[in-house]
């Protein structure tokens, strides 16, 4: 069951990555270091409003929409260069995201260990088939299955969405016919930005927030997205559910090798299927 | 054809003598510089061959690997556990950090072949950082975060400017070796995998199998710079198997031009001792790393030696007009 709130957890972050690869076929590396920085900002406009029960909502609102402006900022000042060069430079230029994101949350929080107590009301524990179990996991739970929903919806069932899988498919062709291919990919990655600083703020009171939880999480996405084919909604919600479990099963028996565990199932998947469950071959 | 023949000698004379006296100068170094910059020194030729080893497949085979300090830290860490545990010899030690490094590039780099691009670099980045959390988690066996101290080379290379030598010797062996592996017939097949994977399958050339023994070569080779820097440096972290470390030569790469043999070599001098000088007054050396990691890639797209190796050849071909 905590692997179902760890597969949540995932899903929270690895969509965003997923959908930014499926539509913009640019890999960010520093999804991870916005996850990151969202968590930070969550807590220091947490423990700056103190205001008691709504207090971390707020705050993590407003994280989510502080990242959407940081999304537009990357996505102007380099993202929008990168997109005719090589997926090399795109991955170095991402990965110097990175760098500057992890020094400017060194130099701004000092690289302390932060974390924030669980919300009301989810502050108590639940008893499921007789163990306690947090009730923050549903919280979490809920919150994945919120953006499952919002997520298919604006894929599949509005204009906008018939337009992001055309331009994931042909972008030529959707540029074609008039649409503004450049305005599409800045608010897809401020999409994607906003759900990775709201995935931040939901981790606050899920575990810790410190430096280096954006490569622990971002190891764990690649492996998601592997699993389940990038670009794919439905493959990276199959992958976070794989992963999450994986992981807890692992937990349980050998901790030290919960991430092996990963790995195996990730190495299985590449030689059956290269591209993931539901990915698509590249060309 | 003889006369081309003795062209060809002329002309490798010619275009070499920088070449020969950079080993010259590097010869005469540890006269000239203080020690503190013979240790940065030292530092920068174990970070070049990383860099090459790394070049290897990025520049020649096309798979840029995000993992390759997995292999450059196990090559110090087998040095450092087997001197320090087993007291074995330091020179058979020296040799088990490229062989250690190898075998497990043989395992990882079984997976990793099939991929290509992008997927390629994802799955070496989680092999890598896989390596890294084993090694940082499995705290009786390899000493966790706090690494391993104390691995003292024989006493006759204690001193830096002998030791400087031994890495000196072990650097130019190396790329004697991978600039002949490069100029090979099994160089030429890897460059033609990386301009143009399919035709070059129906050559009849099996790529996974040729992309696997690059893999491992290279693992070798960064095991080896891994294996060298450790026993100069006393002590071995985990912090050398992270992705930070994966990053430097893909930037020292990138930075000197990618696309020339000596580009990463270049790229990583420049960045050692600016990285030394850096040092010097602030502790935020990533977030500049990453100012000029955007700066090159939007301003010399081909790195400074491919820049210059442009340059020249529109000044050639100027010429040529005019003449």
């Amino acid at each position: 069951m905590s692997g179902i709130a760890r597969a949540a957890m995932l899903f929270l972050v690895a969509s965003g990555l997923s959908l930014t690869f499926g539509v913009l076929r640019v890999l960010n590396f520093a999804h991870g270091s916005l996850y990151m920085l969202g968590a930070f900002i969550t807590y220091s406009i947490w423990k700056f409003l103190l205001i008691p029960v709504v207090g971390f909502y707020v705050a993590t609102f407003l994280a989510t929409l502080i990242m959407a402006i940081c999304g537009i900022v990357i996505e102007f000042l380099l993202l929008r260069r990168l997109y005719s060069r090589g997926w090399p430079e795109q991955l170095l230029g991402t990965y110097a995201i990175i760098l500057i994101i992890t020094d400017l949350v060194k130099w701004l929080w000092k690289g302390d260990f932060y974390s924030i107590p669980r919300p009301k009301p989810f502050t108590g524990a639940v008893l499921l088939f007789g163990f306690p179990f947090p009730s923050y996991n549903f919280f979490v739970i809920l919150l994945g299955l919120a953006l499952v929903v919002f997520l298919w919806w604006l894929v599949y069932r509005t204009r906008i969405g018939d337009i992001i899988r055309a331009a994931a498919h042909d972008r030529e062709m959707v540029a074609a016919l008039g649409i503004p291919i450049p305005w599409l990919f800045t608010w897809i990655f401020v999409l994607g930005s906003s759900i990775a600083g709201l995935s931040g703020g939901v981790a606050g009171p899920f575990g810790s927030i410190g430096l280096g939880m954006d490569i622990d999480i971002i190891i764990e996405c690649f492996a998601v997205v592997v699993i389940g084919g990038m670009g794919s909604l439905p493959g990276t919600l199959l992958g976070s559910f794989i992963v999450g479990q994986v992981y807890s099963f692992g937990i349980m028996f050998k901790p030290q090798w919960a991430l092996g565990f990963i790995f195996m199932v990730m190495a299985v998947i590449l030689i059956i299927r290269p591209w993931g469950i539901f990915g698509r071959p590249e060309r | 054809m003889m006369q081309k023949h003795l062209e060809k000698k002329e002309s490798i004379l010619k275009r070499g003598w920088w070449l020969i006296l950079l080993i010259l100068a590097s010869l005469l170094a540890p006269f000239i510089f203080t020690e503190f910059y013979l240790n940065i020194l030292c530092e920068a030729l174990v970070m070049s061959l990383f860099a090459l080893s790394f070049n290897l497949l990025f520049g020649y085979m096309g798979q840029l690997s995000f993992g390759q300090a997995a292999f450059f830290g196990l090559g110090g860490y087998a040095v450092a556990m087997l001197m320090t545990k087993v007291a074995l010899n330091f020179w058979l030690s020296l040799l088990a950090g490229p062989i250690l490094a190898a075998l497990i590039g043989l395992i990882v780099g079984y997976f990793c072949v099939r991929l290509r691009g992008i997927y390629f670099s994802i799955l070496t980045l989680a092999f890598g950082q896989l390596i890294f959390v084993i090694v940082f988690k499995w705290h009786n066996f390899t000493g966790g975060d706090d690494g391993i101290q104390g691995v003292f080379p024989p006493d006759f290379l204690k001193s830096a400017t002998v030791y400087y030598y031994l890495i000196l010797l072990v650097f130019l062996a190396s790329a004697f070796i991978l600039w002949r592996i490069i100029h090979s017939p099994f160089g030429q097949t890897m460059k033609a995998m990386r301009e143009n994977s399919e035709r070059t399958e129906f050559l009849g050339i099996n790529i996974a199998r040729y992309q696997l023994i690059t893999f491992v070569i290279a693992a070798a080779f960064s095991g080896l710079a891994g294996a060298i820097w450790v026993p100069f440096y006393r002590s071995v972290a985990p912090g050398y198997l992270t992705w930070i470390k994966s990053g430097e030569p893909v930037m020292a790469a990138i930075l000197g031009g990618s696309s020339t043999f000596f580009g990463p070599i270049l790229g990583m001098f420049v960045m050692t001792f600016f990285h030394a000088y850096v040092l010097g007054f602030t502790h935020f050396w990533p977030v500049i790393m990453g100012t000029l990691i955007l700066i090159i890639i939007f301003l010399l797209p081909g790195g400074v030696l491919g820049f210059i190796q442009e340059k020249l050849k529109e000044r050639r071909e100027r010429e040529k007009q005019e003449t």
